[in-house]
Formats: structure tokens, sequence, C-alpha cells
């Protein structure tokens, strides 16, 4: 019996490769919330998260021959989803929007709420303020669980280049967070 | 990891808010790997069409083999490009063969005349195979063309005066001969 983690759902994953459209529908339930919530965080935006999503899943149903167990099948989803989720913000960034006008537009925005260490929500909520280059990356290290040098191989930058703009993405947060 | 990064990555499920509307995408799924295996997966992918196509492979191949090798004694061997050259010599072969049979059959020859005749048959065999080796080395010499027909012609010629000598037994028995 397979014990190691990469092989779960291992009768289902061959299934779906010789087209059976049941496992294919059960994989789709284990994983469809999870990739979901991955395009929502990256995308925002319902019907874009909706779009990479069945994209993601359409390529790996029909590429699923290539997969080969290097991975768990989760994984292998999830890095055909943030690829998807990565270009297709690539393609609406028009330009990088300099980030002393982020500074300058979010206190402006800003909600008097009192600061408290342990309120998740808030944390959360400044996410979803930082600039999209800054919460690519810490999505993709503190939500995702990539390193900094998976992180490279997604985002086409060096692994230096991404601890650095993880460690200022950091920083901002801390200070999104504050003033909220 | 610091408070924050632990703060976060102990409450993931936070961020994992969104459920994805399933039927809907899945009917979206699902119709565009329908709409790929009508396009893309031809009939002979199924195992049975395999199946198929390689027994049809193995009989036609068998039938090629099988009619090279019971060829082998008549017309291929020849080495004979021109397929004037082979209605030829399928003619005379035909011809001298024929009357050989008859010849052989005859009862009123002796057994002697018998012997006699088919020595001279066998020299002009193996005038004949000479002729056919030169005529592979040489296939446009026409001079060899012309001694294997003339060779045919003797054969024919010889076996013709045999059987005419058989219809007058009675005057010529003791003595008669023929020769090239």
């Amino acid at each position: 019996m397979e014990t190691d983690i990469r092989f779960r759902h291992k009768e289902l994953v061959e299934k779906s490769k010789s087209g059976d459209r049941s496992s294919q529908y059960q994989l789709y339930e284990l994983y469809v919330d999870a990739m979901y919530n991955i395009g929502m965080r990256f995308l925002r935006i319902k019907e874009d998260a909706e779009d990479v999503v069945q994209d993601s899943f359409v390529d790996a149903f029909k590429n699923l021959g290539n997969f080969k167990y290097d991975s768990t099948f989760g994984a292998w989803l999830k890095r055909i989803v943030i690829n998807k989720c990565i270009n297709r913000l690539k393609l609406k960034r028009v330009a990088i929007t300099p980030i002393e006008e982020h500074e300058y537009h979010l206190s402006n925005e800003t909600v008097e709420i009192k600061f408290e260490a342990t309120d998740i929500i808030k944390v959360k909520r400044g996410i979803d303020l930082l600039p999209s280059g800054y919460k690519e990356i810490l999505n993709l290290y503190l939500l995702e669980g990539y390193d900094h040098m998976e992180i490279g191989e997604v985002l086409g930058i060096t692994t230096s280049t991404s601890k650095s703009q993880y460690h200022r993405a950091k920083k901002k947060l801390v200070e999104i967070v504050k003033n909220l | 990891m610091d408070n924050l990064e632990k703060h976060i990555t102990d409450n993931q499920e936070v961020f994992n808010d969104h459920r994805a509307d399933r039927a809907k995408m899945w009917a979206e799924i699902e119709s565009r790997l329908d709409e790929e295996k009508t396009k893309v997966i031809p009939l002979w992918k199924k195992p049975i069409f395999k199946v198929a196509a390689t027994v049809a492979v193995l009989l036609g191949l068998s039938t090629f083999i099988g009619i090279n090798f019971f060829d082998n004694t008549t017309d291929t061997e020849d080495g004979f490009v021109s397929q004037e050259l082979q209605d030829i010599d399928m003619h005379y072969r035909s011809l001298v063969s024929y009357q050989v049979k008859l010849v052989e059959q005859n009862d009123k020859l002796s057994e002697d005349d018998k012997q006699e005749f088919l020595s001279f048959m066998n020299e002009l065999d193996k005038e004949y195979e000479e002729l056919r080796l030169e005529m592979r080395n040489n296939l446009d010499n026409q001079l060899v063309l012309e001694a294997i027909v003339s060779n045919y012609k003797k054969r024919i010629e010889l076996i013709e005066n045999l059987l005419h000598h058989l219809k007058e037994p009675q005057i010529k028995d003791e003595n008669y001969g023929y020769t090239l």
C-alpha cells in the first residue's frame, strides 16, 4: 500500500488519466474550493477567479498524462492555478504603481479602527490593501507555502529579490494593519 | 518566523473564506473537456482499435511473406524485372513442361527413348540456367534474350519431332533419331 503523500488520490488520478468523468469530478470536488480561494486571493474578482480555476482544471485533466507523482496532485494543480493567476495579473498590469502613491492612497482610505495584534481579519484586509507585487509575494510565501526559490521561478525574479521584496511587503503590511 | 507570520499561517482558514460555485464551474469544465474529446481523441487511440490495427498489420505482413515464399519457385526468383520478359518466359516454360509431361506419360515410347530424350532436355535446361544467370547481369542484352528464346524453341522443336515420330512408329521403330 502506498504511504507516500505524493500518491494521495492515486486511484482517482489514474482513472482520470484514462478520461473517467466521475473520477475527474471527484478530484474537482476535492480541490475546487482551495483552488478558487487561491484565485480569489490573487485576482480578487469572482469572475476572474472562476475563469482561472476552470482553465486550470481543463488543462490539468487534459495534461494529466504528464503528471508523474513528483508532487501531490493538489500541489501540481495549485502550481497551474498560480501560474495562470500570475499571467493574468501580468496582462492586467499596465505599469508598476509607485509605492509612494500607494502609501498616500492608503493613508487616505484607512478607517479609524483600533489595532489589535491578534485580529486576523485586519491582517487579511491589510493584505488585500497591499500593492499588487507585494501581495503576490506575501501570498505565495505565507499562504501557498512556497519558498523563495519557487517564488523566484513563478514570478521570474531572483531568489534574493524575492526575499527582499517579501521583507518589504511584511513591513508594509504591519504599517497598514496599524492604521486600520 | 515572527509573530505576524505565525499569526497568518496559524489562521489559514480565514483566508479560505470563499466558496466556489461548483455546479456552474463544473458544467463549463465538462463541456470543454467533451469538446476536446470529440476533437482530439481519434478512434485508433482506443485500445480495441489498436488491437484491430495490430491484427490487420500482422495479417497483411504474413500474406505478403507467404506470397513471396510460395512464389519463389515460379517467377519472382527469375530476377526478371521486365514484365514482358516474364511473360515470354512463362509462356515457353509452361509449353515445354506440358510437352515434357506428354512424352513422359506416353506408353508407346520405350524407357531408353524417354531417357535419351530427357537427357537432351536436361542439357538444354542447363544451358537455359546459364543464360538466365547471364540475363540477370545483362538485363538489356539482346543476344542473351534471343539465346533464351531459341533455347526454348529448340526444346519445343525437339518435342514436336518426337511426338511426330511417335505417330508413325511401325515405319521407323528401330533407327529414329533427332538432331539438334
